[in-house]
């Protein structure tokens, strides 16, 4: 009875989580907007050849997957931050660590996920084989979980921080370079595919695990300072 | 050793141990010097340039011993709620920075004439260059939170989650087939190095080393004063 | 039911309020009155476990309350002074979302004759941007019925009301006392309300 109580509270987080971001639908249409014209102009300022733009295709739709996920960083728990609802959240029932995972799994579901779809879009565009999706959707979704909980942690670091928002892009950055260099890895040597899946699988797990630690401590941290 | 712990007690320790440690300092730079530039032979391949190492090496070494004392000293503040842990991290991160950037200029000026290039796109280099961003993260971090509390707090969870690149840097020569030479002195097997290089080598790095905790117990009481004085 | 002992708090070496006892049974209606920056809702936040205590504990039902959390947050509902509905939502969807969020059976009728009582019937279908601030106030009250919880932890429940509504919560207050629920509440000027205890800050 306890437990079904739980999963119905857990069902009506993302009840809620759903109608925030859907009245906020605008802002993450933007942000895929912005990866658009951002490969066009990465397209423009190459040059049309079809070569060079299919050999570092992956490379670009990866940077510019990180630069605009790392844009909608601020929206992450800012906003249920400074209107009290996280506090709200966690006084009924939900502890801070959990509620990081529901809101990285909700980030991820909301912002990251409109972005796995419009990869094929993508791909045509930068002339990338479309028998390679395959491997191109593996690695994105593993990164782009990762990228979820990397963008908990240092959202959450930086809920007390109002002078130098930019730092908690940079943290996520820094610390995606090892998941950029598998993970682009994995479309060069399909032959490696396996092995460099687990390596990726690895790291989310690492993150997954630091993830609920970190940011539970920070959003305490925040709270109890506010 | 309670000094390393308790910020009054570290306050009468650093104040008669911080001349020595200058003077000694001094000393060691003067003989490493002596002994890199004169007393030392060139290498047979790579000739005069070799004396670059022993600036090299000891920066790369103490930018990761500052990272991972400062590692531990986070684990100790939050964990076991030491504050001096606070102190030691703000004030040594700055120390580690000039250290890591030390030894990647150096590292690169080495690399011109050996390798061709300033700059190659191998692990260790990239990782250490991680580092180097990690201390400026640290640093900035340092500055931009305005509430203290939250501000040493959370940057001791960073330095923690940022201490798994420690390792990477570390073995980063010996899991990737890299450009870089792996390490030539570790503990546990004879070091394939010439003792006449060895021995400027040690002198350099505990001439660093001391010149590093001069600094350091410098920046610490200036800290453990602004608290005092809670000017932060 | 809510037992605080010599509870002192700190903060950067400064102290914010040392040495408060407190005991909340049920039907208690306690305030808490001080100047501004006296620590009112430092020491609320302190109950709710949100601050830690330097010195001092809190019991809640006999046990310490950091073993008992989340029994305790099951029992208490903490209305903040600050706009907590979503602002880009209409009115009837905020309630909706606090409806399903906290498991409240509770039938509309209830919220209807709630939300007429309050004067907000009228702006059900508007977004909360355009109500004014002691409408968006009056709103957050409404929690405390959907909720249905036995202990109220109110920061600064009478500011920006009009005088209709500060009737209508002196009405609410003592209702919920009857029904052997406790409140505490802070607030900066004297309200005219019933109440038990006095804590000054």
């Amino acid at each position: 009875m306890k437990i079904m109580k739980f999963i119905n509270k857990i069902i009506f987080f993302y009840y809620r989580e759903y109608k925030l971001n859907l009245s906020g639908f605008q802002d993450i249409l933007t942000n895929i907007i912005f990866f658009f014209i951002s490969i066009f102009i990465f397209i423009f300022s190459i040059g049309p050849d079809k070569e060079t733009i299919s050999l570092i295709g992956v490379g670009i739709i990866w940077t510019l997957l990180l630069l605009s996920s790392t844009l909608s960083l601020r929206k992450f728990y800012q906003d249920d931050f400074e209107n009290g609802n996280l506090l709200i959240i966690h006084l009924n029932g939900f502890s801070l660590g959990l509620i990081a995972i529901l809101k990285t799994f909700s980030h991820f579901l909301f912002v990251q996920v409109p972005f796995l779809l419009s990869i094929p879009i993508a791909c045509i565009l930068l002339n990338i084989p479309i028998d390679k999706l395959i491997y191109l959707f593996a690695s994105f979704g593993i990164g782009s979980l990762t990228l979820s909980c990397l963008g908990s942690i240092s959202s959450s670091m930086n809920l007390m921080n109002q002078r130098n928002f930019l730092l908690g892009s940079v943290i996520v950055m820094i610390f995606s370079v090892p998941i950029i260099i598998f993970s682009v890895g994995i479309i060069n040597m399909e032959e490696n595919f396996n092995s460099l899946i687990n390596i990726l699988f690895g790291i989310l797990l690492i993150v997954f695990a630091i993830n609920p630690w970190a940011s539970g401590l920070c959003l305490k941290l925040s709270l109890e300072n506010n | 050793m309670k000094f390393l712990v308790n910020p009054n007690k570290f306050n009468e320790i650093a104040d008669y141990m911080f001349k020595p440690v200058l003077f000694l300092s001094i000393i060691l730079f003067t003989l490493g010097l002596l002994f890199s530039f004169y007393l030392s032979p060139d290498d047979y391949q790579q000739g005069s340039t070799v004396r670059i190492m022993y600036v090299h090496v000891p920066s790369a070494w103490l930018a990761l011993l500052t990272y991972a004392i400062m590692t531990f000293y986070s684990i100790a503040a939050l964990a076991f709620r030491i504050p001096f842990g606070f102190i030691f991290n703000t004030a040594v991160a700055p120390i580690g920075a000039v250290f890591t950037l030390i030894c990647i200029i150096s590292g690169s000026l080495w690399g011109k004439p050996m390798w061709g290039t300033w700059w190659v796109w191998d692990a260790r280099l990239t990782s250490v260059a991680i580092l180097f961003v990690i201390y400026l993260i640290i640093i900035f971090m340092n500055l931009s939170f305005e509430n203290r509390n939250v501000r040493e707090k959370v940057v001791a969870i960073f330095i923690l989650v940022g201490s798994v690149n420690l390792p990477i840097v570390k073995f980063s020569v010996d899991w990737w087939n890299t450009l870089h030479q792996p390490a030539t002195i570790s503990k546990l097997s004879k070091p394939s190095i010439d003792p006449s290089m060895l021995t400027p080598l040690i002198i350099m790095t505990f001439a660093f080393m001391m010149i590093g905790i001069a600094i350091a117990i410098l920046r610490i009481k200036t800290e453990i004063i602004t608290r005092k004085t809670n000017l932060s | 039911m809510i037992i605080v002992k010599n509870l002192s708090v700190e903060r950067l070496n400064k102290k914010i309020f040392e040495n408060i006892n407190l005991s909340l049974v049920s039907g208690d209606i306690t305030i808490l009155k001080g100047k501004n920056g006296s620590g009112k809702t430092t020491l609320l936040k302190t109950i709710l476990n949100i601050i830690e205590p330097s010195i001092g504990s809190i019991y809640w039902k006999g046990k310490l309350l950091k073993k008992n959390l989340y029994d305790f947050y099951s029992n208490v509902t903490y209305i903040a002074d600050k706009t907590s509905s979503l602002r880009k939502l209409t009115v009837k969807e905020n309630i909706n979302i606090w409806k399903r969020f906290f498991l409240a059976n509770i039938d509309n009728t209830q919220i209807e004759t709630a939300l007429k009582t309050l004067k907000l019937d009228k702006y059900l279908n508007q977004k909360i941007g355009a109500l004014s601030l002691g409408e968006t106030k009056k709103l957050e009250f409404l929690r405390l019925i959907i909720e249905n919880k036995k202990v109220w932890i109110l920061d600064e429940p009478l500011s920006n009301l009009d005088e209709d509504s500060i009737e209508l919560m002196k009405q609410t207050f003592e209702d919920h006392c009857a029904k052997e629920g406790s409140i505490i509440f802070s607030s900066h000027q004297n309200p005219g309300i019933y109440v038990t205890k006095e804590i000054e800050l």
